[in-house]
């Protein structure tokens, strides 16, 4: 089970470094269009960013950070957001993920309105791979045994 | 100058197949986790050279920054994982 | 002097009253010429202290009061939100580098949710003190250990090239003086970074230290290093103070006896 990390050097440059780590993801998720990364890659570095906080500061930090009810929203919202975009252009007379349909919504040329659709098919992916990556690291690293349940059951491991 | 480069480059990767030997052939995890920790710094390096030989340094700046964040994720992760096993 | 000859050759009895009463009022004048001196000399000694750390004399009371204590404190939330975001803007500008609304626009809206997400990571141990005096130190102490990292970096060069391979592996362990986390990650770092030494644990404010060979412990033993971190954080400082502080409070007890 993961727990605290009794390691002063790791703990500090993780809460120094997360932040940041989260920003660069988002800049990733943001600049796809125009340079190398995109929405996986992001919602990767956003994953690992989780997963460095869950290994530094432990479960119950992260959980009072991002409970896990909202994880499961973003990751569902990241589909919607892609199915959703991918539908609407089908809806407006296109092929799905059509973007250049949606500059009739939008209000702007088609070259522009290609490039807002793949920014928010990029969030959707983004915000999708974020959830499902760190739900899979927290998975694993747990072996399926929550840290409530444990508690619930009157066998709470020592501090590791 | 992109000689230099080029031949830095070369010394470089030379030096990547000495500390994989030790990667591969290390007595022990921890041999073989500071190899690879080592391996991924001059991957970084490697990566930077590329971008200036080839003109792209904002590109390729971008790509070694997420190589060396997650290799310092990936490091700290397999030493929590030895921790736990222990 | 005087009194000595006196007691070594006594002479007759009224002559002593009189001699006696003179030299005891010189030596009395002789022991306040002596107080006096120590007494120039010691506010000379205060003066070149509150001199050498008027670098935080500057500050206002109140913060000179709790740095006296060591205090640390959490800033509030407000206050590390609107930091964190100001921090994160920039940090976003520097990496996008495209300077119109849209781009920008995106940057405020990430820079908000990071900062709203993980604003008390950022300042979660903040040494009472001011910034500015920490990152100037800062830039200051990059230089000095760039040089050691080269010097000794040819060092262990020389060691590991040499054909009998000299090196005497120890761990040494030693306690330290600073106190906030921040200082202790900077010197543990600092130690790492230098080739030759690497820093194995930091327990209970001791520092377990993996040394190359006997030199380069040697030369992390005198604690140079440990002295100028403590100097860029503003750890050390305080004990000055306080050293100046009990000091004066001696004084000021002497000078009422006199």
């Amino acid at each position: 089970m993961i727990g605290k990390s009794d390691d002063i050097i790791i703990k500090t440059i993780a809460r120094i470094f997360v932040p940041f780590l989260q920003l660069y993801a988002l800049y990733v998720i943001m600049h796809g269009h125009y340079s190398p990364g995109g929405g996986f890659q992001g919602g990767v570095i956003l994953g690992a960013s989780m997963a460095l906080l869950l290994i530094t500061h432990g479960y119950d930090e992260l959980k009072r950070r991002l409970p896990e009810g909202v994880l499961l929203l973003l990751g569902s919202l990241g589909v919607l957001i892609y199915a959703g975009i991918g539908l609407l252009c089908l809806i407006l007379g296109g092929n799905y993920l059509d973007y250049s349909q949606l500059s009739v919504i939008l209000g702007v040329d088609a070259a522009h309105a290609r490039s807002l659709g793949i920014l928010g098919v990029e969030l959707g992916v983004g915000f999708t791979v974020m959830a499902i990556m760190y739900s899979i690291f927290f998975d694993i690293s747990t072996g399926g045994i929550l840290p409530e349940d444990q508690r619930r059951e009157g066998r709470v491991e020592g501090e590791r | 100058m992109n000689i230099f480069f080029v031949a830095v480059g070369m010394g470089l990767c030379a030096l990547v197949f000495l500390v994989l030997y030790r990667a591969i052939f290390g007595p022990g995890v921890f041999n073989r986790i500071a190899a690879i920790s080592a391996v991924g710094t001059k991957t970084l390096i490697i990566l930077l050279i590329i971008g200036y030989v080839y003109n792209r340094v904002d590109m390729f700046i971008d790509i070694s920054m997420v190589y060396a964040l997650l290799n310092f994720i990936g490091c700290i992760a397999a030493a929590k994982y030895l921790e736990m096993e222990r | 002097m005087r009194l000595c000859r006196y007691f070594l050759y006594p002479t007759q009895p009224g002559v002593i009253e009189a001699m006696e009463v003179t030299l005891f009022i010189h030596a009395a004048d002789d022991a306040f010429r002596i107080l006096e001196n120590a007494k120039a000399q010691a506010v000379g000694l205060l003066d070149t202290a509150t001199r050498l750390t008027s670098e935080t004399r500057w500050m206002e009371e109140k913060k000179l009061q709790t740095i006296l204590k060591g205090a640390h404190e959490t800033r509030s939330g407000i206050q590390s939100f609107v930091i964190t975001f100001v921090m994160l803007m920039g940090f976003w500008a520097l990496l996008s580098g495209k300077f119109d609304a849209f781009h920008l626009s995106l940057g405020v809206i990430c820079s908000l949710i990071v900062a709203y997400l993980s604003h008390d990571l950022l300042f979660a141990n903040v040494r009472v003190g001011d910034g500015r005096v920490i990152v100037r130190r800062f830039l200051a102490f990059i230089p000095w250990l760039l040089r050691e990292i080269i010097t000794s970096n040819f060092y262990v060069a020389y060691l590991a090239l040499s054909p009998k391979m000299p090196i005497d592996p120890q761990i040494m362990r030693f306690k330290t003086k600073l106190e906030s986390d921040i200082s202790w990650v900077v010197l543990a770092n600092s130690i790492t970074l230098t080739p030759g030494t690497v820093t194995i644990d930091i327990a209970d404010r001791e520092f377990m230290v993996h040394a190359l060979d006997r030199k380069t412990a040697a030369g992390l033993d005198t604690g140079e290093m440990e002295d100028r971190v403590a100097h860029i954080f503003m750890e050390a400082d305080h004990i000055y103070i306080q050293d100046v502080l009990d000091v004066s409070r001696i004084f000021a007890e002497l000078k009422r006896g006199m």
